[in-house]
């Protein structure tokens, strides 16, 4: 046995092995598992002859890239939390309604005739839904906005992003006008779909026929047609702010600012003059006035509608232009 | 296959152009480029201003050229720019990625931006963030990344569709050593592997020599030399490097006095080789002024000697290539 441990047959090495006796204990350092050094990683080029979808593809994918990140969380542009939030809280506002003829629908009495004038189709209603000041347009519809519409371009200038827009087959063209899209998307979602859903949730709710549904019916339509206004005007005013700055920040006061800014002067004008000739200048009384009408509600102006009008096209031509020429800035091989 | 050049495929050009003119208002940013690409590595060199960029949005038909004209892989600049730019790649020179996105998402989006569906641009997003050393950091976010790390993102968005042509634009910009080194393989290894051309711009000509064969220089919107860089650089006058010790001023004298042509920067003196009689002269002014001669070799110019002397004739001065980052444009 011990001839065996002197030849090495179950020698020294494997007893060191076992027990780490011997000469081995006066190593300063361990013995490690070696391991094959070299590559971290195989880098090898592959090839790919994949097909390229055509231009719907392309602008689906800006479509989608923008709307889908306001839901999902990641994977698509990033909305902050906060912003997203704020968002749930605006759709769950403009909600609110639904709620409320709900609750008339189920209560009796004397109540009932109070909540059907104060959440009920009618006029006032129909038209409150969506260009109502108070809450809507003092808090919903331009912080929605504001918050959608605020880094859409922005971003892009700021980070150099136009570059992997337009180094790929992406016209201007497409891409603003995915960019509206999206935007607008967004906006009629809460606004007109919310408004849709007031509507029909009355009809259910009452369990109205078709001669609530006859009689009412040129009103809703007059109120979406103005939701679709609303749409269309606060989607080019605030992505043309946004084309306009590097910091979605500073589009987003601004959009405020000018919705809010030009209701409040011309408020004080009309205090102080008697006229409200300078309504024209803010883009919400346009509005209120052109939906006034659309609706059948008596106007709240003097001037005639036909100028609210005219400014509004104005606004909108203006909006459009400014976002077309400086998206035609944009620049590909240095920002 | 055409005719081939050390990998170089000039007989069937992918890019050709023919009298090139580009006017903004009236500055002149192109002025008459003709210019045949092949496969391989070409290095675009000039000063800022030189009319790179323009050449750039020409071919990749962005911008509206006044006259002339001319096809990137078959397809005309001035009427196929949305073709022309689904088979080709482009890495920026500047950020342009978006910081809130993940790697994978972001490259995965490059590719959808292409035209790829969303399956595919996502698996080809991991293949080429794979390669280009990203692996382990694909699911971060690209405002966490460094800066090596956003110049290899860029790639990958550029290369997500295999593209034939990939532009590169100051790709080792603000990147270090190794990341510098691993960038330059990768563009390599692009160009070897993956069969494609890399047309690439840079400041520093060790690394447009490290990746390219051919270099295109264009100065005041003209191209002023094409060719491969070895051709050029034996086209350029030979000289003897010497590293000098001690009588520096007296062994320039001498040798100036024997009718030799010399440049000094400091302790290296640079001497026109004119056969071997030029060595035994600088050994002989050596022993005559007792100046010590430590090193003395045949110079080998290199791409920035290149265009420095390139430059120089055209009346630039400057010291080194990055001087002429800052010369104004004409």
């Amino acid at each position: 046995m011990s001839d065996t441990i002197e030849e090495g047959g179950l020698g020294e090495a494997d007893i060191e092995a076992a027990y780490g006796s011997g000469d081995g204990d006066l190593d300063t350092s361990a013995t490690v598992a070696s391991t094959p050094k070299g590559q971290i990683f195989e880098q090898i080029y592959r090839p790919w002859n994949g097909p390229l979808g055509p231009r719907w593809v392309r602008n689906y994918a800006i479509y989608r890239h923008h709307v889908y990140g306001i839901i999902s969380g990641s994977g698509h542009r990033r909305y902050h939390p906060f912003v997203r939030l704020a968002l749930l809280v605006v759709i769950l506002g403009s909600m609110t309604p639904i709620l409320m003829l709900l609750l008339s629908s189920m209560v009796s009495g004397d109540a009932t005739g109070f909540l059907n004038r104060m959440w009920g189709v009618n006029r006032y209603n129909l038209w409150g839904n969506v260009l109502g000041y108070f809450p809507r347009n003092l808090c919903m519809w331009p912080l929605l906005t504001a918050l959608v519409v605020g880094g859409l371009v922005s971003d892009d200038r700021k980070n150099g992003t136009s570059a992997l827009y337009f180094s790929r087959p992406i016209s201007r063209l497409d891409y603003a006008s995915m960019k509206w899209l999206s935007a607008a998307s967004v906006l009629a979602t809460v606004i007109i779909l919310t408004y849709m859903m007031y509507y029909s949730a009355a009809i259910v709710f009452k369990g109205e026929g078709w001669s609530f549904i006859a009689d009412t019916i040129p009103i809703f339509i007059g109120g979406l047609v103005a939701g679709i206004f609303l749409v269309f005007t606060y989607t080019s005013i605030g992505i043309a702010l946004s084309s306009i700055s590097t910091s979605r920040f500073t589009a987003s006061v601004s959009f405020l600012g000018l919705i809010l800014g030009s209701k409040i002067v011309a408020w004080l004008v009309e205090i102080q003059f008697e006229t409200t000739y300078i309504y024209l200048l803010s883009p919400y009384d346009c509005l209120a006035h052109l939906g006034q009408w659309l609706v059948g509600l008596p106007s709240n102006y003097d001037h005639p509608l036909i100028m609210s009008v005219v400014s509004l096209l104005a606004m909108n031509a203006a909006s459009l232009s400014i976002f077309a020429s400086r998206v035609s800035s944009l620049e590909v091989t240095r920002e | 296959m055409g005719q081939s050049e050390g990998g170089f495929d000039i007989a069937n050009p992918i890019i050709q152009i023919r009298g090139l003119r580009k006017l903004y208002g009236p500055h002149v940013a192109l002025d008459g480029v003709d210019l045949d690409i092949g496969t391989g590595g070409v290095g675009i060199l000039g000063p800022n201003g030189s009319g790179k960029s323009t050449l750039f949005k020409c071919i990749l038909g962005l911008i509206r050229i006044t006259e002339g004209g001319g096809e990137v892989l078959g397809k005309d600049i001035s009427t196929m720019g949305p073709d022309i730019r689904s088979k080709i790649g482009y890495m920026a020179e500047y950020d342009s990625l978006d910081p809130g996105l993940t790697a994978v998402d972001q490259v995965r989006y490059a590719g959808e931006l292409l035209g790829m569906r969303p399956d595919q641009a996502t698996q080809r997003a991991h293949e080429v963030l794979q390669y280009v050393g990203l692996q382990d950091q694909r699911y971060r976010k690209i405002e966490s990344f460094s800066t090596g790390m956003r110049q290899a993102t860029k790639l990958a968005c550029a290369i997500v569709h295999d593209p034939q042509i990939l532009f590169c634009d100051e790709p080792t910009n603000g990147l270090d050593a190794s990341a510098r080194q691993f960038m330059l393989d990768t563009l390599r290894r692009t160009i070897s592997e993956g069969g494609g051309t890399v047309i690439m711009t840079s400041h520093v000509m060790e690394d447009i020599q490290g990746v390219c064969d051919r270099v295109v220089m264009l100065s005041a919107g003209k191209v002023v030399v094409e060719g491969r860089i070895d051709e050029l650089a034996r086209q350029i006058t030979r000289e003897i490097e010497i590293s000098v010790w001690g009588g520096a001023t007296k062994l320039e004298q001498w040798l100036l006095l024997h009718g030799h042509k010399v440049r000094r920067m400091g302790r290296i003196m640079r001497i026109e080789h004119q056969g071997d009689q030029t060595i035994r002269a600088i050994l002989e002014g050596a022993s005559e002024t007792g100046a010590q001669v430590r090193v003395l070799r045949e110079f080998e110019p290199d791409l920035e000697d290149i265009f420095l002397l390139i430059m120089r004739k055209l009346g630039k001065s400057a010291k080194s290539a990055s001087d002429l980052k800052g010369v104004p444009g004409e």
